[in-house]
């Protein structure tokens, strides 16, 4: 190709004569730079949309994972404890289950104080003021009365001794220590006073940092460093097992009665229509349905497993059912020919052929449905299922919440430890999801496969 | 007996009927040698006993969990004095669970206690009632058990003396089954017709203390006013149209996201990657699809919000913490999967011998997407983006926790603006009475969003299906 | 697509050797030697060598699955969108190679239209799927430049009267016979050298394959034409030169007559006499 050709494509206004001089392959010769240069731009745009999608997912998951690991480790110190039996005010005399009971509620907050306001003591300043007193306090959790209190009714017999006991530090000496946080960062409350302290504990090898065990095994606090997601898991456990119970069995007998023996008729059609439709609601009408129909007219008790799996059936149903739907009909009509041939009923061709072949699409379905469910939060707020709950429920009619509104509640309390916790309990809700996805994922396959 | 032990003996009952009906076949059969002059097989004769034990039984015992409390409560307010009777629905509502916190968090033993030593007769009033609840649970508790086991018991007893050498044992059950595949077909229709009138119903009562007209052309929403009697009229604004303008706002940020970058991706998916790139990329841009709105909600306040709040500052803008921007691009990562994967389908349908007959004329591939593959599937793609709007109309979590709660009405990205959902949450969650135009205000919301995203739902899926007939 | 399930034909005990009669033509548009194409480890063509003669019609006959339609498509390399698939040989367009590194498959196609077995137009207008072509190789400097494209090609389809009031209308709500004649003229906007066409008439109706059939031996004025196709009457009508495939070899190759007055080839002869196909 010349280069006078060449000019002719960059220059827009190509004079009309040459170019009807030229012939067909001449022209379109001379349009393909432009064109190959588009088409690289419109690929390359297509690869970069992807790319985004990808980087979308790797920092959503990194950002949430790297905000969670600090939670699952704390740091504890150590306490030089003096059960001084007239701190405690207990009499000393006692023994045995008299002595349990004087323990119980005995002033530990005293021995707690006593304790560790002389470590903070030195030559310049032999004596805490009121307000350093209660400075040095709060860098220890709340909760520490009570763990050097659970100490001495295991071992009564330190009365009046002095023992090390590992207590937990408070939250934002935590996030401090994990963090190294500038001292003014917003949420972070802690002083200059307040750090050298701890400094000066970490010097003396009294911090100590420990796996986070408190997380898995305790309820919501009020306090980070006592928070857990154990009353959560539980909710959701409970608000799991009703939804599966009820969804299921219901959405294959709907499934069945749509494929296997509704008529074709209009009702039929406008059931149909409504699946579909029902399947788009957007999930908050649903916790509408609850609040107004359940919980108002039935009245079923308000933040119950109960309700909020009823709620989830009502919105898994058309899920389960399509996917059940799909599978009936992908089992071969020779199936019910034969078993109809021999004399079988509908209903026994239906339960004992149709049925055990459309299972594994239909567990599929199922687990999918279910999934969808254990990321829902909007209906359970409408339905009070995003109370305070300290208590870990034990039965379906308990007050309780679940894992993903326990993640809206923490998300939403301004201390600092709770960023940590929020994301942890994300991680835990997001590792319990591809768990049931995998499942789902592996067992298709293993369906295809045959 | 309490419901989940009395639910568990009627299991053990049914299981046992079971077992009683083939027993009973068998006799009127003459004994297991014979059992061949049965017209059925004897366990389709205990299938059937066992259905009709457990089931009339599982029907009262829900009926009866149900109408409980309303009949107490009714029993209960009918001995109160007729100054507490008097009080109005929420007066008395709030009286009454007063009494029901009494009654469950004491002891029978306590309260009479109390009662002795206490000489306020506000309180003994209370106290009496508590105690009078406790008795009529009570009484319930036994009427539950006896009518459950009666129910169950009589029918089987029923049943089984209808049995002879002819009875239709399988067909029976198998109406009864029949019966119960077309209830459970019903229970979405029922769930449709829940959401209606319970939806209608509440936004009718609102609309009594607020014109329809003010509701959907006011621009002034301030439902926390409502309570404070000095308020003009009485009642807040509920001007809902800076509600419907920010959820816009937030549904056009989102798709302005979702829209492009979904449909590239279904394009380089389904014209461009090869088998391999496809097998991994699909799985991966599914967890978009798979993660919880509440993690993206999250996301969206504490990671990209003060991103893009800081970046703002650092050209000089201002940006309201809780910008109507990060909620909507966040958003949009939540729909590119939903976007993408229908784009897919809707590339996919078109047929190959189009895209053949492009090939042959020498068109380049992205000559062939634009000008043949996007316009043949353009209903599929119209279809697709409908439904992601009506998704992220509805979307509750990121919005919740990433958008805020003031009312303005504005088309500034970066301001704060609240969406319809973030209302409903707003004005239903906490403790408040029912019958206030504060939280009937919700449901007519509710109302406008069920509307809504079924209309465009059912536009989606009728645009959808013309597509379809197009190519089949 | 194009599965040689050697074991399930009745003839394959009888050997293939070289391809018998006349391969050359004394003014080659295209000539192609020793072509082979694999879909993966498969082998679908074999060994294959033909002219196509300049301005002439060219027939490729032989029973289905025997490779025509893969052949057919490797003359404007619509197969390089299989990724799968790989060609050796040289096949030439005039002097050029056209599977040259530095050829562009685009100008190619440009060069060498196709027109399908089903007709397939675009869902646009039929004005629009005339002047796809010549939008796309921006042939065109102004409206009037591409209206006389789109009349002049629907004329030398022979449909320009049939649809000149309504070219507004969508291509799809024509008859077949309409719609394949549409796609000829699709073809035909762009003025290339060679068409190939893929059994066009298999899914018309007898009035509307001979409209066709007209039509190509029209066409063949201007264009270098190969058709493959099943029937055998219609490349005695349409054709001057047949080319025999069979098991993806070509068998025999010559003057149309020659080939079904009294072919050379025992296969070939099978073939045309009816006995399989």
């Amino acid at each position: 190709m010349t280069n006078s050709i060449d000019k002719n494509i960059t220059g827009n206004a190509t004079p009309a004569k040459l170019q009807t001089k030229l012939s067909t392959t001449e022209k379109v010769a001379l349009s393909l730079k432009k064109r190959h240069q588009k088409e690289r731009r419109f690929r390359n745009t297509g690869f970069s949309a992807v790319l985004f999608g990808f980087m979308l997912v790797v920092i959503l998951i990194g950002d949430i994972t790297t905000k969670a690991l600090p939670a699952f480790h704390q740091h504890w110190v150590k306490l030089d404890v003096n059960y001084q039996s007239d701190w405690l005010s207990v009499d000393a005399n006692l023994s045995g289950y008299e002595l349990t009971q004087q323990l119980k509620t005995a002033n530990f907050r005293k021995v707690l104080r006593n304790s560790l306001y002389p470590m903070f003591v030195n030559e310049q300043t032999p004596k805490l003021s009121r307000k350093d007193k209660r400075s040095a306090f709060k860098l220890f959790s709340s909760n520490a009365e009570f763990t050097i209190r659970d100490a001495l009714l295991a071992a009564p017999e330190d009365l009046n001794e002095t023992v090390s006991i590992w207590v937990r530090l408070d939250d934002d000496v935590d996030s401090y220590l994990k963090e190294g946080f500038a001292f003014g960062t917003a949420g972070l409350r802690i002083d200059e006073q307040q750090a050298q302290w701890v400094a000066k504990l970490e010097q003396e090898q009294r911090i100590e940092s420990r796996f986070n065990t408190s997380f898995f095994t305790a309820s919501d606090s009020r306090e980070p460093e006592l928070a857990g997601i154990k009353g959560a898991l539980m909710g959701t456990l409970l608000t799991m097992f009703v939804t599966l119970l009820l969804s299921f069995p219901l959405g294959v007998a709907g499934a069945l009665y749509l494929e296997e023996f509704a008529p074709k008729n209009r009702l039929t059609d406008i059931i149909e229509i409504n699946i579909n439709n029902l399947a788009a609601v957007p999930s908050i009408v649903f916790g509408l349905l609850g609040l107004a129909v359940i919980i108002n007219l039935f009245g079923l008790p308000r933040s119950a497993p109960l309700v909020g799996g009823i709620v989830l059936t009502l919105m898994t149903l058309p899920t389960i059912i399509i996917a059940s739907r799909a599978a009936i009909k992908a089992v071969p009509p020779s199936i019910r020919e034969a078993a109809l041939g021999l004399g079988a009923s509908k209903m026994q061709v239906t339960l004992s052929h149709v049925l055990p072949q459309a299972m594994p699409g239909i567990i599929t379905g199922g687990i999918i449905g279910i999934a969808q469910a254990l990321g829902e939060t909007a209906p359970l707020l409408m339905i009070g299922m995003v109370a305070f709950i300290v208590d870990v429920p034990t039965s379906i009619a308990d007050s309780a919440t679940v894992l993903p509104v326990q993640i809206f509640l923490w998300a939403d309390s301004p201390e600092r430890a709770f960023l940590a916790k929020t994301s942890a309990a994300i991680l835990v809700l997001l590792t319990l999801l591809l768990v049931i996805n995998t499942t789902a994922t592996v067992l298709r396959s293993k369906f295809e496969k045959k | 007996m309490n419901s989940p032990l009395l639910f568990t003996l009627l299991v053990c009952l049914t299981l046992f009927s079971y077992w009683y009906g083939i027993n009973r076949s068998l006799k009127v059969a003459g004994g297991t040698e014979h059992k061949k002059v049965l017209s059925c097989l004897p366990k389709q004769f205990g299938l059937l006993t066992a259905m009709v034990c457990g089931l009339p039984a599982l029907i009262t015992l829900l009926i009866f969990n149900s109408a409980e409390q309303l009949v107490i409560e009714q029993l209960l307010t009918a001995t109160l004095p007729a100054n507490i009777q008097a009080l109005s629905n929420i007066d008395l509502g709030l009286y009454l669970n007063n009494i029901r916190f009494l009654a469950l968090s004491e002891s029978n033993q306590a309260l009479l206690n109390n009662l002795s030593s206490s000489t306020d007769i506000a309180l003994n009033i209370q106290l009496n009632a508590a105690i009078a609840i406790q008795k009529l649970e009570q009484q319930a508790k036994w009427l539950k058990t006896a009518l459950v086991l009666v129910v169950s018991l009589v029918s089987v007893i029923i049943l089984v003396r209808k049995f002879s050498i002819t009875y239709e044992a399988r067909q029976k059950s198998e109406t009864i089954i029949h019966a119960l595949l077309v209830a459970s077909s019903a229970i979405a229709i029922l769930t449709t017709l829940g959401i209606v009138i319970s939806v209608l119903f509440e936004s009718i009562h609102f609309f009594k203390s607020v014109p329809a007209t003010e509701f959907m052309f006011g621009t002034q929403w301030s439902p926390q006013t409502a309570m404070r009697a000095d308020q003009i009229g009485g009642s807040g604004s509920f001007g809902a149209v800076p509600l419907f303008a920010g959820t816009l706002l937030i549904t056009f940020i989102a798709m302005l996201l979702a829209v492009p970058v979904g449909l590239m991706i279904a394009i380089y998916l389904s014209q461009y990657a090869n088998s391999k790139f496809r097998n991994i990329a699909k799985p991966m841009l599914e967890v978009l699809a798979g993660i919880p709105t509440v993690v993206y909600g999250f996301f969206a306040a504490l990671t990209v919000a003060p991103v893009i709040r800081s970046t703002g500052e650092y050209f000089g803008l201002s940006v309201a913490s809780e910008s109507a921007l990060a909620a909507g691009l966040v958003m949009g990562t939540m729909i590119i999967p939903f976007v993408s994967s229908l784009s897919e389908d809707a590339i996919s349908a078109v047929p190959k011998a189009l895209k053949e007959a492009s090939f042959g004329m020498g068109a380049t591939k992205s000559e062939t997407v634009i000008k043949v593959l996007l316009p043949a599937a353009l209903p599929g793609i119209v279809g697709a983006i409908l439904l992601a709007i009506s998704r992220a109309i509805g979307e509750t979590m990121i919005v919740v926790m990433a958008a805020g709660m003031a009312a303005n009405l504005t088309a500034n990205p970066l301001d704060s603006v609240t969406t319809v959902t973030v209302q409903i949450v707003t004005l239903l969650t906490g403790d408040q009475e029912f019958d206030s135009p504060k939280t009937l205000a919700a449901f007519a919301l509710g109302l406008m969003l069920f509307i809504t995203t079924l209309g465009l739902n059912i536009l989606a899926l009728k645009v959808v299906q013309k597509y379809r007939e197009q190519y089949d | 697509m194009n599965n040689i399930e050697i074991t399930q034909d009745p003839l394959a005990q009888v050997e293939l050797t070289e391809t018998v009669g006349n391969i050359y033509a004394d003014d080659a548009k295209m000539s192609i030697r020793n072509a082979n194409v694999y879909y993966g480890e498969k082998q679908a063509i074999h060994d294959v060598s033909l002219d196509l003669a300049k301005n002439q019609v060219t027939a490729l006959i032989g029973p289905s699955g025997c490779g025509k339609s893969t052949f057919l498509r490797c003359l404007n390399r619509m197969n390089d969108t299989i990724d799968i698939c790989r060609i050796t040989g040289q096949l030439m367009l005039d002097d050029e190679d056209i599977y040259a590194k530095n050829l562009d498959p685009v100008l190619l196609r440009a060069r060498v239209g196709m027109v399908f077995q089903k007709p397939n137009p675009f869902p646009k207008s039929i004005y629009d799927n005339v002047a796809y072509g010549a939008r796309i190789h921006g042939l065109t400097n102004n409206k009037a430049e591409l209206d006389e494209i789109v009349e002049t090609s629907l004329q030398k389809a022979g449909l320009f009267n049939e649809v000149k009031d309504r070219l507004k209308d969508p291509g799809t709500g024509l008859s077949g016979g309409q719609q394949q004649r549409l796609c000829i003229a699709r073809t035909i906007a762009v003025s290339p050298e060679v068409i190939l066409m893929d059994e066009p008439a298999s899914a018309l109706d007898p009035i509307a394959t001979a409209i066709i059939e007209e039509l190509i031996d029209e066409l063949k004025e201007k264009y270098t034409i190969a058709i493959v196709t099943h029937s055998m009457q219609q490349a005695a009508r349409v054709s001057q030169h047949t080319a025999y495939f069979h098991m993806g070899k070509l068998v025999e190759m010559g003057k149309t007559e020659d080939i079904f007055t009294h072919p050379s080839h025992k296969l070939t002869e099978n073939y045309i006499t009816g006995r399989f196909g």
